[in-house]
């Protein structure tokens, strides 16, 4: 058994397509990345080396700030709460029979469908004249610039964006937890019915400890899609206004490709990936993955 | 007694939460296939009331003029190869970091997790000029090999989970009938982490089914353009063609939703087969 | 054992062969590639193939310019037929500039493309990706021009880098019914301007519907506030003047002031919405682009005869932007493409330019004025009576990034986050950290 598992032509056979591929789609054009950070590249002229110049203009840049704060809050509320409803939301779906699948199916739609078209359709509706604030106003409401106001620590758009963005994205957590959650031998369960636990202490007593791994890979999985965040940011606000809505993957997209400073962007997403890079670390130094027998 | 009306207002209350849900989840998505009905002047001036009239011009138009019907086909082309490959190879590595016995296998799951950090926009344009010098810009496989690599590290990240939390015992007396390691991947360990196979493959699909820009900056030709790209042909330099836009849009959910019935389904029988092992 | 060791020097092979293509990459770019120009156009016989890049989708697109281009590639290749072909490479406007970057990143250079007057030019001209284009102009080209000024955006050290299409101006479109309504005239100066928009307010109507969400059409109005106050660009890049002196902080404060007139939703609306607003008569003025003019003659045919046109009050020039045409510096087919260009500037589609784009040409054609939409008469009438044109404040920086942040400032302004003294104070930093 343990020869079988030690055989190095297989683990090479295994790995190696997977290896190659990465090397030379991802590796090198990274590694090629990381070197631009240290140049002045605009893309059209060979890149010109000024070393640490573009990280120390990051310090500087007053739009980072906001797309560093912007992107740890995204962080933060979308690993929290993709883990609280996602878990909750599997729960409850994993207890009831009918309708089960319908509203399984319901809640992962946004999953399947394009962010761009979806993040088009949330800016429709918040937009002020074409939106809600309509509805809002046949009751008399005035309903706030939901994408423009700019008051507060973390900004309305922002909160905004983080809920549709929970919206849009729960249906992956909830599916993640809900095939490990079946996963779940059902004589663990009746045993400890029988011991006298009701459905809520089996919940906590069982299945949260078994779906441990799960919770460190979704929440990752979480962490590193909330870091790279751009697609419902740059169809909703683009950024705007002023910048105040910028997360860092929006950023690296505006220097980069707007005002062509490939240098610079390279350096934004050096950070980008050295934050996932912690982040994962974290999560997974916390939430310690250690193997149950199911 | 007590005990079940306690429990039949517990699954109420779920129900009632979970249509609630259902409503917040259904509402804009139905307003969506409305809008795709209108004109845009009619867009503007009521966005919320019912279309005038469902006439089908938009959508003969989205489907002509912005050639949906090549566009649909290579999406299909470029998403299932990537689907079928990224499931192949993804899942061997996946085997191998999580089963295998090797020293390295930490630092192969850490080097295939920088995968997944890795923006987009960051190798894109060293990734082009390499491609294009060795002849894959505007072509099909010159993006479906991006696509192939930006969705390997999903999929080895919960394969792995998934091989991981596979029962030992099964292994072991597959080695004690005598099967080679590649049997007991193909054949056991495979079959066992379907489940987590259609997760994947249904995340992989989706993203690479919506993927824009990397499909915008290789594909030149406009037969080999893919779905995201032709549906970006309605927003003009100076206004935007939203019911077309719109219209379009719905052409372009339309597979993905059949392809998610299908895997959604799998998901399921997957589920319950999980349940009849234990 | 073998098989291992071969396995290993395999990979280890393929991976430096890897790494040194990645290592030679970096060093050829674009423009040392023009050197094989010429050479293979001499075999005749040969189709020659040509490509254009634009920023919008010739089936697919609804605007009327684009329509024209469509009409103008089919010409070309038809009475070409045998000896050029054009193919079109099209994009959206938001994804335009990556990909034409990337395309001259690799070599593939689109041997025509269009591009924005400004600093998008000179991207493409520093690097001398874009191709001096004198030689081909001076056959008498140039003399259909309307003026050598159409040329002054696009000409560096003397050489003419682009040729322009047509030319919008930036004009105020008003409601003649509304205005007669309110007993208002067209309104000269600043302060009749603010005394007009009071009396349509005091009348209920909502004197301008204009769009923040969309950052350049505020800016716009910015630009021409700017304008008012004597502003200028060229002193601010050289550091002869600075943004502080005080006249870009009562333009800001004139766009504050101007601001109370504005619709309640200007904050959010996007430009398509405010443009909306206009035609489906929920708002008296609106300033905007002359390519709006197809736009809401488009969507509400019955508003044409209501539609005014006058120049933005308290200024002497129009704010003018044109479409213009660059040949690559390393086409194999230069003559195809100046022939492929010539056909954008030839009579047929100027008319179109005109009649039905409802843009203003830039050569001296001849068209049918009554076919032309009505406000494009009036829109020639501003811009023959103005005493020059400027360009749009953010093109007219020296890099598409200032351009960003002038028009990032002025909507801080407007939304209240900034006052006028501050958004100066920015733009001063701003153009000593990176401009000067």
């Amino acid at each position: 058994m343990d020869k079988l598992l030690r055989d190095k032509k297989a683990i090479f056979i295994f790995l190696a397509p997977a290896l190659i591929l990465f090397t030379v789609v991802l590796f090198i054009p990274i590694c090629q990345s990381v070197y631009y950070s240290f140049c002045e590249y605009k893309g059209l002229t060979a890149p010109k080396f000024i070393g640490l110049t573009n990280y120390k203009n990051l310090l500087k840049d007053k739009s980072m700030v906001f797309a560093l704060k912007n992107s740890l809050f995204f962080l933060v509320f979308s690993c929290i709460s993709q883990l609280i409803m996602g878990l909750f939301l599997a729960a409850l779906l994993t207890n009831i029979k009918k309708g089960r699948n319908l509203f399984k199916n319901i809640i992962y739609l946004p999953c399947v469908l394009s962010s761009t078209a979806l993040g088009l359709l949330w800016m429709f509706i918040f937009s002020p004249k074409l939106g809600i604030n309509q509805a809002l106003e046949k009751f008399g409401i005035e309903g706030p610039l939901w994408l423009m106001d700019t008051s507060g620590f973390i900004i309305l758009p922002m909160w905004i964006i983080a809920f549709v963005a929970l919206w849009q994205y729960v249906g992956q957590s909830m599916m993640l937890y809900m095939a490990q959650i079946s996963g779940i031998s059902t004589s663990l369960y009746e045993a400890s019915y029988i011991d006298g636990c009701n459905r809520a202490k089996s919940f906590i007593h069982i299945t949260l400890p078994l779906i441990k791994p799960m919770v460190a890979t979704a929440m990752s999985l979480n962490a590193i899609g909330a870091l790279k965040f751009f697609d419902l940011i740059f169809n909703m606000t683009e950024g705007g206004p002023n910048h105040r809505t910028e997360v860092l993957a929006t950023h690296l997209y505006t220097q980069g490709f707007k005002y062509n400073k490939y240098g610079y962007a390279s350096a934004i997403g050096v950070v980008l990936i050295v934050l996932c890079l912690v982040v994962t670390g974290l999560i997974n130094k916390f939430i310690k993955t250690e193997n149950y027998e199911m | 007694m007590k005990d079940k009306t306690r429990s039949t207002l517990i699954k109420t209350l779920i129900y009632v939460f979970l249509t609630l849900v259902a409503v917040i989840y259904i509402v804009p998505l139905l307003w969506v296939f409305m809008v795709s009905f209108k004109t845009n002047a009619e867009i503007f001036a009521s966005p919320f009331s019912l279309p005038e009239s469902f006439n089908l011009e938009n959508y003969e138009f989205a489907w002509t003029a912005g050639k949906l019907g090549i566009a649909t086909l290579n999406s299909f082309i470029v998403c299932g190869v990537t689907l079928v490959f990224s499931m192949l190879i993804g899942s061997m590595a996946a085997f191998a970091i999580g089963r295998l016995r090797f020293r390295f296998a930490k630092q192969s799951m850490m080097f295939f997790m920088l995968g997944m950090m890795i923006p987009v926009h960051c190798v894109m344009i060293p990734l082009f000029t390499r491609f294009a010098r060795l002849g894959l810009s505007n072509s099909l496989l010159g993006i479906i090999l991006p696509y192939l690599t930006f969705s390997l590290p999903t999929t080895i990240f919960i394969m792995t989970g998934f091989f991981q939390s596979m029962p030992n015992e099964l292994i072991e007396s597959a080695c004690i009938d005598g099967a080679s390691i590649y049997e007991i991947f193909f054949k056991i360990a495979l079959p066992l982490s379907r489940t987590g196979l259609f997760v994947t493959g249904l995340m992989t699909f989706v993203a690479n089914w919506n993927e824009l820009l990397l499909a915008m900056v290789f594909i030149s030709d406009d037969a080999k353009k893919t779905l995201p790209v032709s549906l970006s042909k309605f927003v003009g330099p100076y206004n935007t063609n939203y019911s077309q836009m719109f219209a379009a849009i719905i052409i372009a959910i339309i597979p993905t939703v059949v392809v998610y019935c299908i895997f959604s389904n799998q998901i399921v029988d997957g589920l319950t087969a999980g349940a009849v092992k234990g | 054992m073998k098989k291992k060791l071969l396995a290993v020097i395999l990979s280890a092979a393929m991976t430096a062969a890897l790494l040194a293509g990645c290592g030679s990459s970096a060093q050829d770019t674009p423009g040392t590639s023009a050197g094989d120009e010429g050479g293979a156009s001499a075999d005749s016989g040969e189709v020659q193939e040509i490509t254009w890049m634009f920023w919008d989708d010739l089936n697919a697109t609804e605007d009327l310019i684009s329509k024209g281009y469509a009409e103008t590639v089919e010409r070309f290749n038809a009475d070409y037929e045998g000896q050029y072909h054009v193919t079109v490479i099209t994009t959206n406007l938001e994804e335009y500039y990556p990909k034409l970057n990337a395309l001259v990143a690799s070599g593939e250079t689109p041997d025509v493309f269009i591009v924005s007057p400004g600093p998008n030019l000179t991207d493409y001209v520093e690097p001398g990706v874009a191709a001096p284009l004198d030689d081909y102009l001076a056959d008498g080209w140039k003399d259909t021009f309307t003026s050598d000024a159409v040329f002054s955006q696009m000409t560096y050290d003397g050489k003419i880098y682009a040729v322009p299409l047509n030319i919008a101006a930036a004009c105020a479109f008003y409601n003649t019914e509304m205005f007669e309504a309110a007993g208002v005239e067209v309104p000269t100066t600043w302060d009749e301007m603010l005394d007009a928009c009071q009396k349509l307010q005091d009348a209920g109507y909502t004197p301008i519907s204009i769009s923040a969400g969309t950052a350049w059409c505020l800016s716009m109005v910015a630009g021409y506030l700017c304008e008012m106050e004597g502003v200028d660009l060229a002193a601010l890049e050289d550091g002869s003047a600075s943004w502080e002196d005080g006249k870009v902080e009562s333009a800001a404060a004139k766009l504050v002031e101007l601001s109370q007139y504005f619709q309640k939703t200007a904050a959010g609306d996007t430009n398509d919405v405010a443009t909306a607003n206009f035609y489906n008569e929920e708002a008296a003025i609106l300033i905007q682009g002359s390519w709006a003019i197809a736009q809401i003659n488009g969507s509400n045919p019955d508003f044409e005869s209501k539609c005014g046109v006058f120049q933005f009050p308290g200024v002497e020039r129009v704010i003018a932007k044109s479409d213009s045409l660059a040949m690559s510096s390393s086409t194999k087919y230069p003559e195809a493409c100046v022939a492929f260009m010539k056909y954008f500037t030839d009579d047929t589609a100027q008319k179109y330019t005109a009649e039905i784009g409802g843009k203003i040409p830039v050569t001296s054609v001849e068209y049918d004025a009554s076919a032309a939409p009505a406000q494009l008469a009036y829109v020639m009438d501003v811009f023959g009576g103005a005493k020059g044109t400027f360009g749009f404040y953010n093109e007219s920086m020296p890099s598409t990034e200032a351009g960003a942040y002038f028009d990032d400032q002025m909507v801080a302004v407007f939304l209240g986050d900034m006052t006028p003294a501050e958004a100066a104070t920015e733009m001063e930093t701003f153009y000593t950290d990176n401009c000067r």
